[in-house]
């Protein structure tokens, strides 16, 4: 596949005299698993915010799925899916409340049968009417990933999806990533700030240093060219040092 | 426009299940459904006092229950409305828009292909179908209580004009929904979208009406719109400020729907109540999508 599902062009982020981003030049290919690396304060979160429609942006444009994201926002939303960082819902709604909800302002009228697929797809069943308040981060996750893929989005945005879960958490939402991407073609956009999230799932990367774009290669040529992950780390914390020029 | 009636159901069942609003929602029932007690115990003592009175040959005055309207028991509600009904709309408007920031919710349904005004106006919508839903409840309540007291059902015009009463509270109850939702979606702590409504309405409540009447002894909790003074400098603050003490509109507008009378303009309250809630939606439905994602400090 060659089409491209996310193209930017001098896309930037202002708040006040606070760059957040600037100048972003990106084009993630349809079906791709794009990793975002940057550390804290890197940039992450606004550019997906950005992406995602959330935010204005001060400068730049962006196609996603061959919307124009500032002329035509609405078409944009109608085609993604987004988890943000740390995903809460209605605390005293359920499962499948909260999932209807969302549902149905993706536009699904019968939004039933797919959550049962869905949830079934992610393993998390039996957990439907229960309420989100007693969930733990990682169910919590799931359901975040759940709504994010009810309307089976062309292309789907993670903030951080693997923050905060135990190794076999994080393992379980690294496969059902690589799932939603091959099964269900997905493209997908996730921002980490772990290294080894992205040599795991994604097939191409990029490396955001203070708003700034310093990386971007397909995983096979990053991995060709720094062959073992500890040079890939040097290579990340090269890029990421703010006193290199 | 996508979501217009998943909005306004989801309003409803998280409305449902907060305990705040069912605190208020009880008291607030409890209270109607006293009041015509309460009125009916008003009544007979004091037709005994006045039996007890004329049979000592004290009096040859009429009783002055003799000829009152079994709709006057009702007059109490008039007040609930105004003080208990006035913060469970106030609550029930907040935590709508409050519900989305605290459960930080709001970006899952911004990145959807929602409009502003659409979303706001199905949360609107929902809590006014709640809201009805406990004035109708409210209203049977009392209409069942009077038939209790009357030992009889009440005639077709007195519920009718029963009726118009919890109408008319609905009406002037959206307006503090309206003023609680706003609070909701542009107070920065939890703790002060609360409290700026309740503050804004204690001066609407219980402020302006002094402003303008303090030549006279007015009782705050008489179910009858204060009597304005005629002539000098208190009158004209009453001019001003008068259309704006809405508790005073809406006893107004109670006292003609229940047949009880009362003084003040019906044209001027009715103008007042449903500008003050015309104006409320304009600045509601304008609400911007970045005051949406505003962020709540605490
Ligand atoms: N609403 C805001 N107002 C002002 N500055 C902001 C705002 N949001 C983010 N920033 C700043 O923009 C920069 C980028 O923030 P962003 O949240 O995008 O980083 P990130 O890469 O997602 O970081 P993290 O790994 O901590 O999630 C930071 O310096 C942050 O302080
Ligand atoms: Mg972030």
């Amino acid at each position: 596949m060659s089409e491209i599902a996310i193209r930017t062009a001098g896309l930037s982020k202002s708040y006040g005299d606070k760059k957040a981003l600037v100048g972003l030049d990106l084009e993630v290919r349809a079906g791709e698993i794009f990793g975002l690396l940057g550390h804290n304060g890197a940039g992450k979160t606004t550019t997906v915010n950005l992406l995602t429609t959330l935010l204005p942006p001060t400068g730049g444009q962006m196609v996603i799925g061959g919307h124009d994201g500032t002329a035509n926002p609405d078409a944009v939303r109608r085609i993604i899916g987004y988890l943000p960082e740390n995903v809460q819902f209605y605390d005293n709604l359920t499962t499948l409340e909260n999932l209807r909800y969302f549902g149905r302002l993706s536009g699904l009228r019968r939004p039933d049968a797919r959550i049962d697929q869905v949830l079934e797809y992610l393993d998390f069943t039996g957990h439907e009417n229960e309420r989100l308040g007693t969930f733990s981060k990682g169910m919590r996750q799931r359901v975040g990933i759940a709504q994010a893929i009810l309307h089976e989005p062309a292309v789907l945005f993670l903030d951080e999806p693997t923050s905060g879960l135990d190794p076999q958490g994080v393992r379980k939402l690294r496969e059902i990533i690589v799932g939603l991407n091959r099964d269900l073609g997905m493209t997908i956009f996730m921002n980490t700030h772990l290294l080894s999230e992205v040599t795991k799932t994604c097939t191409s990367i990029g490396v955001l240093t203070a708003g700034e774009l310093r990386y971007h290669d397909s995983l096979a040529a990053t991995l060709d060219a720094f062959p073992d992950e500890s040079s890939l780390e040097d290579i990340y914390l090269h890029l990421d040092s703010p006193r290199v020029a | 426009m996508s979501g217009f009636r998943a909005t306004l159901q989801q309003e409803v069942l998280s409305a449902r299940r907060e305990r705040m609003p069912q605190v208020l929602l009880i008291v607030f029932l409890g209270m109607v459904s006293v009041s015509s007690l309460i009125g009916w115990l008003t009544h007979r003592t004091v037709t005994s006092v006045w039996e007890t009175t004329r049979a000592a040959g004290l009096t040859t005055a009429p009783n002055p229950f003799a000829h009152a309207a079994s709709l006057s028991y009702v007059k109490n509600v008039v007040i609930y409305v105004v003080l208990i009904g006035a913060l469970l709309a106030i609550v029930l408007g907040v935590s709508s828009t409050l519900r989305s920031r605290k459960s930080r919710t709001t970006d899952l349904v911004l990145s959807r292909p929602v409009d502003v005004a659409v979303h706001l106006g199905a949360k609107l919508t929902g809590m006014a179908i709640w809201l009805g839903a406990i004035l109708a409840v409210a209203g049977a309540l009392t209409w069942v209580s009077i038939a209790l007291i009357m030992r009889g059902a009440l005639s077709a015009g007195d519920t009718i004009r029963l009726a118009a009463f919890f109408g008319v509270a609905w009406v002037f109850l959206l307006v503090f929904v309206v003023v609680g939702m706003l609070s909701g979606i542009h107070s920065r702590r939890e703790t002060s979208a609360l409290l700026l409504p309740i503050v804004a309405w204690s001066v609407i409540v219980f402020v302006l009406p002094q402003l303008g009447t303090a030549a006279l002894p007015v009782s705050l909790l008489n179910p009858v719109a204060a009597v304005p003074v005629e002539g000098g400098a208190f009158a004209g603050v009453q001019q001003i400020v008068g259309p704006f003490a809405l508790g005073e509109q809406f006893k107004t507008l109670s006292g003609a729907a229940l047949g009880t009378g009362s003084p003040g303009s019906l044209g001027l309250a009715a103008f007042a109540i449903v500008t003050a809630l015309a104006a409320g939606l304009l600045v509601l439905l304008g609400t911007r999508r970045d005051h949406l994602r505003r962020d709540l400090r605490d």
